[in-house]
C-alpha cells in the first residue's frame, strides 16, 4: 500500500474512532495536541487500523514518537506492512 | 491568617487520633499505576497524553493542607498563584521541593532521587509529623522507610487489595448492594466469554481495567466486530508473553439520570461518616463537572447512606481506613446503583473539601469543573487573574469562583506549538440557574486568554 492509500486509511479509521468526519489531513498534524485523540481513542484507531490495512498491531510496542503527529503515525503503518510483506 | 475550617482537621482526627497533626501531603494522582504493575489490562501504547498535566494537579494539595502542613512538590507553585491562595485566607503550606522536576515515577521518586530532602523529611519525622499520600504505593512506603516518617494512612497491600475494580464488584454483590449488570475477568478465555454473553444480553459493553484511572484503560464496545478486534489482540500478546492474564471488569451501560460521586471516610477504630455526595453535570455526553447538592430524592440519599455503612464496615474488616470516593450511578428508571467503582483514596473532591466548607453558605450550590485553555505560551497567574476580573477576588455572600488547580493550565506548553491548559475551579451560587449564568461568564472572561484551534 502506498503513502496515499495509508493516509486515507487513517484518515477512514479516525472517522470512526471519532464519531466525525476526518478529511484533508497532513503530515504535521498532530495526533494529541490538534485531534485530541487519548489513550482509550489510541486503542480503537489501532483495532480500526488492524482492520482496514490488514496489519498486525501491538500496541505495547509503540511508544509517543510513532503517535506525533499523521507523518509518524503513517511512517509506522508502513514500516508495519514493509515487516509482514516480509 | 487562620481558615477557621475543620475539615482537613477532621480527616486528621480520623487518620491519626489528633486534629493537629502535622502532615506532609503527597499527592501522587495516579498512583493507580504502581497497584497494577502485577495485573495486566487492556493492550495500551507506551503513550500518555496527559501526564504532564496529571503531574501538576498535585498542586490541588496546597488548597487542602493546613498552613503548619508541608506539600511535596516536584516545581515550586506560581508566586501569583500562592498569593492568590493566600489572599482567599485559608492559609498555604510550606512548599517541599525535590531536587529535579518529575520523570516517569511522580513526584515519589523525585523525592527519593533528593538527598537533602530526604534530610528534611527525617528531620520532620522527628518532630511527629506523618507522611499522607493520595494513595500508598511501594514508592511512598520507601519515603517513610528511608526518612522514619511514619504513614498516616494503611500499607500499600491494602490500597492495592481494595482499589481494584474486580474488589468493588465483589464487594457490591456481597453486600447486596444493586450492581451494574457484568463481569469480572483475569484471564482472556474469560473475556471471552464476558464479551459474547454481553453482547448477546444487549450492548454496549464497557471493558475496564482493574486498576483503570482518569477515563484510561477503558473500552467501549459496541459491534461484534469491535468484540472480536480486541479478542483478537489480546489473543495474541497472551500467546507472545505465555500468560493469558487479563483483570479487566465488562459492564453493560446503562441508561441513566446521572452519575454521582461521594465520599466517606472511616477512622482507625472503623467509625464510618459520609462527606458529601456529588452529581455529574453533562451536556450531549460532555462530562462538564461535579455540583452538589445532588437532585437526589430523600429515599435515594437513605440508600446511599446505608451503602456507606455497609462498605465502610467492610473495608475496615479488610485492613483499611481513610478517604474512600465511589462512584455511583442514578438510572433513568430511578434505580441507584450506588457501587460503579470504589476508589479508596483521596480523589478529586477529596481535595475540594476545605474550599467548600469555607466558600458554601447553607441552601447554596457548588460546582466543581475546569476550563480547557487554547494557548500558545505559559501563562503567569496574573494573566488569568487579568483576564477573570473581578471574579479572581475571593467569593462573596456565597457566590463566586476558587481557582484550584493553576499548574495545570501551562503543563503541556512543552508541546511545540498551540496546546491545551486546564483551569480546574469550584464555583459558588445561591442555586443552579446562578451557577449557570455564573459558569458563562467565567468561560467567556477566559476565552480571551483562547487561540484559534485548526480541525482537520
Amino acid at each position: 500500500m502506498e503513502r496515499a492509500s495509508v493516509l486515507s486509511a487513517i484518515e477512514q479509521a479516525l472517522t470512526e474512532v471519532l464519531e466525525r468526519p476526518v478529511t484533508g489531513l497532513t503530515d504535521d498534524i498532530r495526533l494529541f495536541e490538534d485531534l485530541h485523540l487519548d489513550s482509550t481513542s489510541i486503542l480503537e484507531l489501532l483495532m480500526a487500523l488492524e482492520d482496514a490495512v490488514g496489519i498486525s498491531v501491538d500496541p505495547e510496542d509503540l511508544d509517543m514518537e510513532d503517535f506525533r503527529s499523521v507523518g509518524s503515525l503513517t511512517g509506522y503503518v508502513l514500516s508495519q506492512q514493509a515487516t509482514s510483506e516480509v | 491568617m487562620t481558615s477557621g475550617t475543620a475539615y482537613t482537621a477532621d480527616l486528621k482526627e480520623a487518620l491519626t487520633g489528633d486534629r493537629a497533626t502535622r502532615l506532609v501531603w503527597l499527592c501522587n494522582f495516579e498512583v493507580e499505576n504502581q497497584w497494577a504493575r502485577d495485573y495486566p489490562g487492556l493492550p495500551a501504547a507506551r503513550v500518555s497524553t496527559t501526564a504532564a498535566t496529571v503531574q501538576r494537579m498535585e498542586e490541588l494539595g496546597a488548597l487542602l493542607a493546613e498552613p503548619a502542613d508541608y506539600l511535596l512538590l516536584d516545581r515550586p507553585l506560581d508566586e501569583g498563584y500562592r498569593r492568590y491562595v493566600e489572599r482567599l485566607g485559608l492559609g498555604v503550606p510550606t512548599e517541599l521541593v525535590t531536587r529535579a522536576p518529575a520523570g516517569a515515577g511522580g513526584t515519589s521518586q523525585a523525592v527519593l532521587d533528593s538527598p537533602e530532602l530526604l534530610d528534611r523529611l527525617r528531620q520532620l519525622a522527628l518532630d511527629g509529623a506523618r507522611l499522607m499520600p493520595m494513595g500508598n504505593s511501594l514508592l511512598e512506603q520507601r519515603i517513610c522507610e528511608l526518612t522514619g516518617l511514619p504513614a498516616a494512612v494503611p500499607q500499600p497491600a491494602v490500597y492495592e487489595r481494595v482499589n481494584s475494580k474486580i474488589y468493588s464488584r465483589r464487594l457490591a454483590a456481597e453486600l447486596g448492594l444493586r450492581e451494574v449488570p457484568g463481569f469480572c475477568c483475569t484471564t482472556v478465555a474469560e473475556l471471552r466469554g464476558a464479551v459474547g454473553q454481553g453482547l448477546a444480553d444487549g450492548g454496549p459493553l464497557i471493558v475496564k481495567d482493574a486498576y483503570g484511572v482518569s477515563g484510561k484503560g477503558l473500552l467501549v464496545l459496541d459491534s461484534a466486530a469491535k468484540g472480536e478486534r480486541l479478542l483478537r489482540m489480546v489473543d495474541r500478546r497472551a500467546q507472545k508473553n505465555g500468560d493469558d492474564a487479563i483483570h479487566v471488569v465488562v459492564e453493560r451501560f446503562l441508561p441513566k439520570r446521572f452519575d454521582l460521586n461521594y465520599q466517606f471516610t472511616i477512622d482507625r477504630d472503623g467509625k464510618t461518616r459520609l462527606d458529601f455526595v456529588k452529581e455529574a453535570i453533562t451536556a450531549g455526553g460532555v462530562h462538564l463537572g461535579h455540583v452538589m447538592p445532588p437532585d437526589l430524592s430523600p429515599a435515594h440519599l437513605d440508600e446511599l447512606a446505608r451503602a456507606v455503612d455497609l462498605l465502610g464496615a467492610r473495608l475496615h474488616q479488610d485492613g483499611f481506613f481513610g478517604v474512600v470516593g465511589v462512584d455511583a450511578l442514578l438510572g433513568a428508571d430511578d434505580l441507584l446503583y450506588p457501587v460503579l467503582e470504589i476508589n479508596a483514596r483521596l480523589n478529586m473532591s477529596s481535595y475540594q473539601g476545605r474550599v467548600t466548607e469555607r466558600f458554601l453558605r447553607p441552601g447554596g450550590t457548588a460546582l466543581a469543573k475546569h476550563y480547557p485553555l487554547r494557548l500558545t505560551e505559559p501563562l503567569p497567574f496574573e494573566r488569568i487573574a487579568d483576564a477573570l476580573g473581578d471574579l479572581a477576588r475571593e467569593p462573596a455572600e456565597g457566590t463566586g469562583l476558587v481557582v484550584t488547580c493553576f499548574g495545570t493550565v501551562n503543563a503541556q506548553s512543552g508541546a511545540g506549538g498551540p496546546f491545551e491548559g486546564r483551569l480546574y475551579t469550584v464555583l459558588f451560587a445561591g442555586d443552579r440557574e446562578q451557577l449557570g449564568v455564573l459558569d458563562d461568564r467565567v468561560a467567556r472572561s477566559l476565552d480571551r486568554l483562547n487561540t484559534p484551534e485548526r480541525t482537520p
